[in-house]
């Protein structure tokens, strides 16, 4: 969850965090297009941690007075090196963010390595420059494009939540009146693997995996769907959902999954490729 | 012809190119890179045992070319979608002029699709002409991402576009082939977004849109588009290879195709020599959905709907008459090159 910081890594402010810390926080920064973690998908290509490396801001709003001094530098490296800049400027951003919101961390500075515009991504962002700076072709808003990636990681996040409560044998009457009101979080304890819903009025109450809905929840929230009044599941054009149209939401539902997935597949496997060919050429 | 149980399917790959990214015709380090992405892409889905050499892939000629499509018979037809990246490379990547060479010697084979860029104005439309005029073209590929001076990229929609469609609904050019897949520079004016297609399918309704690469990175409006615009196809080259090794999403992809467009606006395509054919096609006929990707779409992939999509819907936009033509494949320079006549003697299936 953002802003959690991951147990078992005692800090001081005094200290310079451990590479594993730094690691655990970048976890939480994700390919906006594949709603996927840059760590599993292997972009994290280094972590530095000391040395004077140039200060960066990365656009946080943090002051300088709650830092600690460590100075990390982090090297990221894309499955293409035509990877969308726009795209390279959110995970650049956020993963600075995400390193500089440790204990420890003075400055954080993101490097992107093998990438067509990794100067200009590299120096814009550590510059704490604006999109539109680095890229003065750039027609438009970049936080347009972070929403967008945001609604459809939504959409695809809301279809795994309704897939594991059909599975449970919820019916789409049931699913489209769901609120927050309706989902027990923690039936168990905070350590709880499940979650616990109920529909008809209580009178039935279902046992889903806790990562399905708490996912869904995160990310409806971060794009202000507004949870607390009106139904849990929304269209993706973001209105309540009427029965008769469930099961075409549910469809598009699974379009997103599947487009995400196949997109997903196809970076990975140019990942895949372009990290062998590297090695080749290291070993000659 | 390939051949599936005892069944003939006529194959036409869409979507072929006859490209040259030798380091002498490179411009700018934006070439090296492109080629050495799209390498990325070959040696990503292509077996191993298949793989080219960046060397050999980097220029290849007309006789492998013409050896790789048609010498084991995957393939019976193909057709040229140019791009010029007159940017990135000296004398372009695969230009129309250069394909027209393999129409000229193979003219039973190749078909050649013409282009245009909607920033080259007046001169541009008068180049459409000429394509029109010297090689008969029935479709363009659209290259919207590619760099031009400062420009980095065009819509469909935009006002100069428009009047180059108008230009082709004049000309009789029907089938317009928007690139709308991996691209080499997608900043906010992105060429990942496929909303321009709908607005102009929508203006231009007697136009066909074939979507190259199904707008992967965007299956999803994609497919929303094409089920509610009927003049919108779907080009799968890029989906079809994932069949190699990722044959589930492969499933996935098509069931959604399927679910979404249905089985007559769909068109293979190899986007050779990203990847060829003669090992591409039969995978792409031997793949099958999991049962539950059956039931969840309730689609198959049959001989009947693979037909369409290998072949069928491409003969119907580009009027191959296909018995007609298997009569004339018979005996052509490149059935006596292969001893592939026998293949279009007689339909021997039906008999």
């Amino acid at each position: 969850m953002a802003g959690e910081f991951p147990s078992g890594e005692p800090l001081t402010s005094a200290v310079t965090p451990r590479r594993s810390a730094v690691r655990n926080a970048l976890d939480g920064v994700t390919d906006p297009e594949l709603d996927r973690s840059i760590v599993e998908l292997d972009y994290i290509t280094g972590i530095e941690l000391g040395g004077g490396e140039t200060p960066s801001d990365c656009g946080s709003d943090a002051t300088d007075g709650d830092r600690g001094s460590g100075t990390v530098t982090v090297r990221l490296s894309l499955p293409t090196a035509w990877c969308s800049p726009a795209f390279a400027w959110l995970m650049l951003v956020d993963a600075c963010a995400a390193v500089e919101s440790l204990p420890g961390v003075g400055r954080a500075r993101v490097v992107l390595e093998d990438h067509v515009h990794e100067t200009e991504l590299t120096e814009g962002v550590n510059g704490d420059r604006v999109f539109a700076e680095a890229f003065d072709d750039a027609d438009g808003d970049l936080q347009a494009v972070r929403r967008e990636l945001n609604e459809k990681a939504r959409i695809v996040r809301q279809h795994r939540a309704l897939d594991a409560l059909l599975d449970a044998g919820a019916t789409p009457e049931q699913l489209v009146s769901l609120t927050t009101d309706d989902v027990a979080f923690d039936p168990d304890g905070p350590d709880s693997e499940r979650v616990v819903v109920s529909v008809a009025d209580g009178a039935i109450r279902l046992c889903v995996p806790r990562d399905s809905m708490v996912d869904y929840v995160e990310k409806a929230e971060s794009v202000g769907l507004d949870l607390d009044s009106g139904p849990l599941f929304r269209t993706p054009e973001r209105e309540p959902i009427s029965v008769d149209e469930f099961e075409l939401v549910r469809r598009r539902g699974r379009l997103a999954s599947v487009n995400m997935r196949g997109q997903g597949g196809v970076c990975a496997q140019l990942h895949e490729a372009r990290q062998r060919s590297r090695e080749a050429e290291g070993a000659d | 012809m390939y051949r599936q149980r005892g069944e003939d399917v006529f194959v036409v790959d869409a979507h072929v190119h006859h490209w040259d990214a030798s380091e002498e015709n490179i411009k700018t380090d934006g070439g090296e890179q492109f080629i050495r992405c799209f390498y990325d892409y070959h040696t990503g889905f292509t077996p191993e045992d298949r793989q080219w050499s960046l060397d050999e892939y980097r220029k290849y000629s007309a006789d492998r070319m013409v050896e790789d499509l048609f010498g084991n018979g995957a393939v019976d037809m193909a057709i040229f979608q140019p791009t010029h990246l007159h940017e990135f490379y000296k004398n372009g990547f695969n230009t129309v002029d250069d394909n027209a060479e393999l129409v000229d010697r193979y003219p039973e084979r190749f078909i050649v699709n013409g282009r245009f860029d909607p920033r080259d104005g007046e001169a541009g439309k008068r180049e459409l002409e000429r394509q029109k005029e010297e090689y008969d073209v029935d479709g363009v590929k659209l290259y919207t991402a590619e760099w031009k001076g400062d420009s980095k990229g065009w819509r469909l929609d935009d006002p100069e576009t428009f009047e180059f469609l108008e230009k082709c609904s004049e000309l009789g050019i029907k089938n317009i082939h928007p690139h709308k897949g991996p691209t080499i520079r997608p900043l906010n004016r992105d060429a990942f977004d496929v909303a321009d297609v709908d607005d102009a399918a929508t203006s231009f309704p007697e136009l066909n849109f074939v979507v190259e690469h199904v707008g992967l990175p965007r299956l999803d409006d994609f497919c929303w588009i094409g089920a509610q615009e009927p003049n919108v196809y779907g080009g799968l080259a890029v989906a079809a290879p994932m069949v190699q090794n990722r044959p589930r999403k492969f499933g996935e992809i098509m069931g959604e195709l399927l679910y979404w467009l249905g089985e007559d606006r769909l068109l293979f395509g190899s986007d050779y020599a990203l990847w060829n054919p003669d090992w591409l096609v039969e995978l792409v006929m031997e793949a099958e959905l999991t049962p539950e990707q059956r039931d969840e779409y309730g689609v198959e992939l049959s001989t009947e709907v693979m037909r369409k999509v290998m072949g069928e819907n491409a003969a119907r936009l580009y009027d191959i008459d296909i018995e007609k033509k298997k009569k004339e494949l018979q005996s052509d320079e490149i059935s006596e090159q292969f001893g592939l006549g026998d293949d279009y003697a007689a339909d021997a299936a039906a008999d």
